[in-house]
Parts: C-alpha cells; structure tokens; sequence
C-alpha cells in the first residue's frame, strides 16, 4: 500500500491551512507525521480520510483517489481519531459488529482479530459496557481495536500516545510492527517524539502547513547538519527557525 | 452587580427566545392549538356533568394548586468559571441576587394566576369553595411562592435545611395542611399565614447574603441542573446542543433487534434500531405521544377532532425523529463508512415505519372503542396509514438526502 500526496492545498473554509503539502508513505513503512499545534498534522489526516475536501493537489492510496472509488478507497483506511468517537448507545460488544457490518467484513475472522485486541487491551471483559462507563483510555482502546481489527492497509492515527497508560502505548506500538511486517503502512501523528523516533521510518516535519524535511532520522540529522541529535532537537530546531 | 445580572439576563433571554422561537413553528401551534381545543372541549364536558359537590372536589383543587406552585425555580444564571473569577467579589452578590429573585418570580406569577383561573369554575361546582375562598387560596399559592424562592436562596447560603431535615419539605407539608385547613374553614388564612412566611424569610435572606458564605459549587450546579431542565424541556421540540440524553441498556428488549441479520446492508437498522429504544429521549416521545393521543381519542366523541388528533399525532412523531437521524449523522466514524447515504436513508425510513405502524396499530382500539365499525373508523384509519406513507416516502427521504447532500453536519 502506498500513500501519495502531492501538493495538497487545503483547509477549513477560506482558511488554507495547508500550502502545496507533498509526501509519500510507501509499502510496509511507518512514518511519524510531526509538527507544532497548528501546523497542519490533523488537517492532513482528515483530507486523506476525506472528511474534508483538497482545493489543490492529490491524495492517492495505491494510485486511487477517493473521488474514483469512494467504497473501495474508504476500504483501504482505518483511522483512529485523538478524540474517542462512539455511539453512545452501542455496547463494545456492537461497536464491533457495526464496524464488521459497515466495512462488510467476514465475521468470525474479523471477531477472531477483534477477541485478540480486546484481550491485549484488557477489554474482553468490558464486551457488555457502553461509552458512557469508560475512562477516556479505554475509549481511546476502543476505537484502536476496532480500526485495527479490519482488513485496511494503511492505518492512520491521530495522537496515539496522549491517553493510554504506558502498558498500552508498548501494546499499540507492538500492533503497528505486526502490521507493518504484514505489508500495511501506518501513519501517526504525534507530539511524544521519544516514543515515535524509536518506532517509525520515517518522520515528516510540517511547518506553517508544508513539508519543512522528510526522512529518516539520519537523513533528518544531516539536513539540520546536527549529528548528534535526537529527534527533539531537530523538532525544536525547526520551531524557531522562522523566530 | 446589577449590571453583571443585566448582561447575563440578557444573554439568557437571547438564547429563550431563540429555542422559543424555533419551538412554536407552524406545526407545533397547530398541534398545541388543537391539544388546547381538545382538551377545553373535554373539560367543558366534564364541568356538564357535576350537578352538585363532590366529596373529592376540594381534595383535587388543593392538589392541583399545590402541584402548580413547586413549578419554577430561582434563576440565578451562574456559571461554572464564576467560581474562579468572581470569587472576590462574593460579598457584593446580595444585590445580583435580589435581581435574580424578582426575576424568577413572573413566569410562576403567571402559571399560578392562570391555573388557578382555570381550576375555579371546577372549584366553584366541585368543590362549593366561594369566590372569595378561591381567590384567596390563589393569592396565597403567590405567596407561598415567594416563600419557596427566599428558601432557595438561603439554600446556596447553606441555611436550607434545619437540622438535615430540607427547610422546604417542611414548609411544603406546612403549606399543604394550611390549604386544608383553609378551604375547610376559612379562605383568609392560607393567605395570611404564607405573607407572614414571606416577610420572615425576606428578613432571614437580607441577613444571610450581607454575612453568610456562599456555597459557588452548590450554587452553580444547581443552576446548571435548572438549566439542564429547561434545555431538557425545549429539546423535546427542538435540537439543543449540549443535551446529551440518558441511554438505558434494556438488555430485556434485544429480542426486538433478533430479525435484524449482521450484514452489510443492515448496518444503519442495526444502529438506529438500538438507538431509539435505548435513547430515553426517542423512546420517551414516542411513549409520550402515543399514550397522550390515545387517552385522548378515547375521550373525544367529535369525528372531526379525532382525525385531527390522529393525523397530528403520528405525524408529530415521525417529524421529531428527525434529529435522531441527524444525531448519528454528526458521528464522525460513521462518515468513514464505505456505505452510501441512500442505504442511511432507508434504514432510517425502515425503523420509522415500524414506530409509526406500532403507534397507528395502537391507536385503532380507541377508534373502534369511540366510533364502532362504522365509515368514520374507517376514514381515521385510512388517514393515519396515509400520514405514515406521505412522511416515509415523499416527506422525510427528501428532507435526510437534501440534509446529507448539504453536508451541513
């Protein structure tokens, strides 16, 4: 599965909130989708899972735009959102089997994956409960297994680290290299660089709405010319480059 | 202080009018002006038929009264950052009060004055009280209100209860055996008895709020409570951000989803299915209504009103079960779903048209029960499946799709 993303202009309203943004996450790649408050990251997000519209450039996963096969390009994406989004009058247990329905997938495999993610999350006892009895985390649990539990090839997730307590940060982060090693691509959004610089590929630094570098950790050290940096030395680098 | 309190009044009254406004559109005067006749019509009929007291006559008028007078809270329009930011200025609130009690006293001013109007012809026939009697118990349900606002304010001042027990539960008991007592005996004393109560309570308040401390968080979460009420109210006919209302699990009812299949094209039945019978809020309207309109077509022996009452009704439901659609429409997740808006529509239609067709299968027993197996049975009947039809198939499909193709959510 690829992502492309070529010179994506666009925003809320009249607002251009991203300029000739451009990027690419290839197959089998997780790539870390870094910037400030404000920069662009959940903008990005919601034009490539098509909540919002592009006014310039493309998004295309596997070639496709969501415009030619809105179906089968929908198919493709998982998407966990920052904020947990349920339906407050669903259990976890048909949270589940609405998602099975809507993304029509095979039933007893898909719950197989579901019944694992829930036991790792320590939810499988939880199948009964609505959204109203979970604590934020669990919430935010909620919505990892159901995204991960579908057959999508590109994962994308907003914040993933804000929220889940450090056993769950170590158990999403041991789902994404599963995923990963089966061929699919992942993109997160993030502000815990700690955590990311040791778990992606590959790292897009956004500012002001456009891609500032792209790489991997060593090709981002050689653009700062700053060999022995971490990741937060780089980020911070950037953020007062235009101060 | 009273400028904070006109400012914030203003703001209230602002936002009132709005939900006022969006709730007495066309369709809800219509319904409320023939609820009105039906149920003036009804009462009329009632009045015919008592010739002389009855034993329970004075009985109901004081319990309607009493009922009518607990309506109505003090309004303080706090809000939750006051706690923080107005925190040093506690001592100057006597006066922002004050503006916050005579505020909350008209709209029950009014309620009582015209309950109490509206009880005196059966008072007068029912329960033989004299003119001067009722006009002195309404006085003094005025009164006793005034009462129940002083005893609110001391409440936010922690000076509510006497020792644990709820200062206005007493004063509620109070107040319930002077009513007896009064149209028992005579008319004045239920008057004078709650000035005396007013005048006290008036001096107790002056005292409290120049020294006593004021309790922000009891205080602000009793007005969010009143607020969430009103809202609660004005969301029965219109859509009010921020009212989230109350889901029960009703683990007994699943087997209603059994006939329901886990497949691809069920996926919106499955989630509005489950939706409106554990959403206490669709539920509620729909159980509401439908219990309202049979007990009235039960009473109504006109043709013509019981048409009216039945094409209404059902169309009353369908119509409000609109912002549940677009409710599920705001999930951002469902947006995701590789499933096409026309597949959202008929599920929507399809759950409609069974609450409808339970409603109109419902309301042919009083039909039968009032007009026999006669031509007029038949032409309520036919007209009630022609509301069904005209709102799931021409009305509702054109409105959801012109909702989803706007995208306004």
């Amino acid at each position: 599965m690829t992502l492309e993303i070529k010179e994506l202009t666009g925003g809320y309203g009249q607002v251009s909130v991203l300029k000739k943004e451009s990027f690419k996450v290839e197959d089998g790649q997780v790539v870390g989708l870094i910037g400030l408050n404000g920069a662009g990251k959940s903008t990005t997000i919601k034009h490539i899972i098509g909540l919002l519209t592009p006014r310039g450039g493309q998004i295309l996963i596997d070639g496709m735009s969501l415009n030619q096969d809105v179906e089968g390009y929908r198919k493709k994406i998982a998407y966990v959102p920052e904020m947990p989004i349920l339906y407050p009058e669903l259990t976890l247990k048909e949270h589940i089997d609405l998602t099975i329905m809507a993304y029509g997938l095979d039933h007893d495999k898909t719950w197989e994956n579901a019944n694992r993610l829930l036991k790792t999350f320590r939810l499988d006892n939880k199948l009964e409960w609505f959204p109203q009895n979970f604590s934020k985390g669990m919430k935010q649990k909620v919505m990892i297994v159901c995204a991960f539990m579908t057959d999508a090839r590109l994962f994308i997730i907003d914040e993933p680290f804000t929220g889940l307590d450090p056993l769950a940060v170590n158990d999403l982060l041991n789902i994404v290299e599963e995923k990963k090693n089966a061929g699919c691509s992942v993109l997160m959004s993030t502000h815990i660089l700690a955590t990311v610089q040791d778990h992606a590929d590959k790292f897009i630094l956004l500012n002001h709405g456009q891609v500032r570098a792209d790489g991997t950790l060593d090709e981002l050290k050689a653009k700062f010319d700053m060999q022995d940096a971490n990741l937060d030395d780089i980020y911070i680098k950037m953020s007062h480059e235009d101060l | 202080m009273t400028g904070l309190w006109k400012e914030r009044l203003r703001r209230h009254q602002l936002g009132q009018f709005k939900y006022l406004r969006l709730i007495f559109n066309d369709t809800f005067v219509l319904a409320f002006i023939v609820l009105l006749g039906a149920l003036g019509f009804w009462y009329s009929n009632l009045l015919d038929t008592i010739h002389s007291e009855l034993w329970f006559g004075k009985i109901i008028v004081v319990l309607i009264l009493f009922v009518t007078v607990q309506s109505g809270h003090l309004a303080t329009l706090l809000e939750d950052p006051d706690s923080t930011f107005l925190l040093v200025r506690e001592k100057q609130f006597y006066q922002y009060f004050k503006s916050a009690e005579n505020y909350s006293r008209a709209i029950p001013i009014v309620l009582l004055i015209v309950v109490s109007g509206v009880v005196s012809p059966f008072a007068f026939q029912a329960g033989s009280i004299p003119v001067f009697d009722m006009s002195m118990l309404a006085l003094s349900t005025i009164f006793f209100k005034m009462n129940l606002l002083d005893v609110e304010l001391l409440g936010i001042y922690n000076k509510g209860s006497i020792s644990g027990v709820s200062l206005k539960l007493l004063l509620n008991i109070v107040y319930l055996i002077v009513m007896f007592i009064s149209v028992y005996t005579s008319g004045i004393i239920a008057p004078i008895v709650t000035l005396i109560g007013w005048i006290y309570f008036a001096l107790q308040n002056k005292k409290q709020c120049e020294s006593g401390q004021l309790q922000w968080q009891k205080a602000i979460s009793d007005e969010d409570q009143r607020m969430f009420r009103v809202k609660r109210f004005y969301n029965l006919f219109t859509d009010v951000p921020g009212v989230t209302s109350k889901i029960k699990r009703r683990k007994w009812l699943d087997w209603l989803f059994s006939s329901i299949k886990l497949e691809s094209k069920n996926t919106y039945t499955y989630l509005f299915a489950r939706g409106v019978v554990r959403n206490n809020e669709y539920l509620g309207l729909f159980l509401r209504l439908t219990i309202l309109q049979i007990i009235l077509m039960s009473f109504i022996d006109n043709f013509y009103i019981s048409l009216i009452v039945e094409v209404l009704f059902i169309y009353l439901v369908g119509f409000q079960l609109k912002p549940y659609f677009k409710e599920v429409m705001q999930n951002l997740m469902q947006r995701l779903y590789p499933v096409g808006g026309k597949d959202k529509i008929a599920s929507f239609t399809k759950i409609s048209n069974v609450m409808l067709l339970i409603q109109w299968v419902v309301s042919i027993f009083p039909i039968i029960y009032k007009f026999g197996f006669s031509i007029n049975s038949v032409i309520i009947i036919i007209a009630g499946l022609a509301v069904i039809l005209f709102l799931n198939y021409i009305y509702m499909p054109r409105q959801l799709k012109k909702y989803l193709d706007n995208g306004e959510f």
